[in-house]
């Protein structure tokens, strides 16, 4: 395989790994947890309704 | 009191169950294009439901007919039972059949009777809570209605239809077309359905609410929908529809002024689709029957008193509930 060719591609291998550590590394810093999944809701009364 | 109730499928059969539940309902007449699906629900209801057959124009002497027919097959009956005198109680969702039966409201008024247009689930319930949210608001500004889920079969073709139609909304006091399937939300309905997708589709609820809310400038409704559901909305139904759906809810989002101040309020409430239409259109047929329905042509948002139909409906086993966003502790 002629060098240049293999330049890219060596290049473009070295890209994606820093982009999969630069990714990994916010994944793990990024820590903003699960938002609520349920709840917030009340079941309303006749008083509820008739107030 | 005596009833014709035309459809027995999944909700027609529930609301002939809940009439002749009621105390002053005598006789429940029932009408199916398949005679025996009618005969069948009126042997589980006992003695005092029969069958009919015929069409429109042989519909009997009663109080209030309750139309619980697929859409745009109930313009013809609900002619026939305002030339009659009979009150009409229209469980449709379609744009065009809710359209169609708000054009009866010279020859209803003529005649002394009401008919009540999109009295189900959604819309139904749905122009109830609104009214019923609204008391808190000195100007509503708007109202976005969500549903998820469906009745019968029935229910499932027009929810397939409604997602390819064109979505109807009340925008800036102008009436804006918008395709069905767009416009994705992610939006909270009471538990057990909570976090559903919601589109925009061809739903009746902004052309039933717009006349009771004048100063309302944005009113819009949205289906909960599946990416399946939504890539296969413009092909024609490749499975038959379930014979009922499980459980599901709608919702009502209101943005109003109190007090010169914004403010949001979210009622809702889950319930089997079919069964929580059929509790209010029950309740709208016994509400048409004791003079509590003026005479014309509207949805439930023009003309009910929104705390004792609720109240009927809690009756009824429909439990209501308001999002106020504070997580539940479980104990």
């Amino acid at each position: 395989m002629p060098r240049p060719v293999l330049t890219i591609v060596r290049r473009a291998l070295a890209a994606l790994g820093l982009a999969g550590l630069v990714a990994a590394g916010l994944r793990i810093r990024g820590t903003g947890g699960v938002p609520p999944q349920s709840g917030g809701w009340r079941e309303l009364t006749k008083a509820d309704i008739e107030s | 009191m005596k009833a014709a109730v035309v459809g027995c499928g999944a909700v027609g059969a529930r609301v002939a169950r809940q009439l002749l539940a009621m105390a002053t309902v005598d006789e429940v007449v029932l009408y199916d294009s398949a005679g025996e699906r009618a005969l069948a629900v009126a042997r589980a209801l006992g003695d005092n439901a029969r069958v009919e057959d015929g069409g429109p124009d042989e519909l009997p002497p009663v109080d209030v007919a309750v139309l619980a027919t697929p859409a745009q097959s109930q313009l013809q009956w609900a002619k026939s039972a305002v030339r009659r005198g009979i009150s009409v109680v229209s469980l449709t969702d379609a744009i065009e059949d809710v359209q169609l039966l708000l054009g009866l409201a010279g020859a209803a008024r003529a005649a002394g009777v009401s008919v009540v247009v999109g009295a189900g689930f959604c819309p139904g319930l749905t122009c109830v809570l609104a009214r019923f949210a609204a008391e808190r608001f000195d100007v509503v500004d708007e109202i976005h209605v969500a549903k998820s889920g469906t009745g019968g079969p029935a229910c499932a073709r027009q929810h397939h239809r409604a997602l390819s139609g064109a979505a109807l909304d009340w925008r800036d006091n102008a009436w804006v077309r918008r395709p069905g399937g767009s416009g994705r939300e992610l939006l909270w309905f009471p538990e057990p359905v909570a976090a559903r997708d919601c589109y925009r589709a061809a739903l009746a609820d902004a052309l039933l609410l717009v006349p009771s809310f004048p100063h309302a400038t944005r009113i819009t409704s949205r289906l909960s929908a599946t990416r399946r559901d939504r890539m296969t909305a413009r092909f024609p139904m490749l499975r038959p529809p379930h014979p009922e759906g499980r459980t599901g809810a709608v919702r009502v989002e209101l943005r109003g002024r109190r007090e010169g101040t914004h403010d949001v309020s979210v009622v809702g409430v889950t319930e089997r689709t079919a069964v929580g239409a059929a509790a209010v259109a029950a309740t709208a047929a016994a509400w048409s029957v004791a003079g509590r329905f003026p005479a014309g042509a509207s949805g439930l948002a023009a003309i009910v008193e929104p705390r004792a139909f609720l109240t009927d409906l809690m009756d009824r086993g429909i439990r209501i509930s308001s999002f106020d966003g504070r997580p539940r502790r479980e104990v």
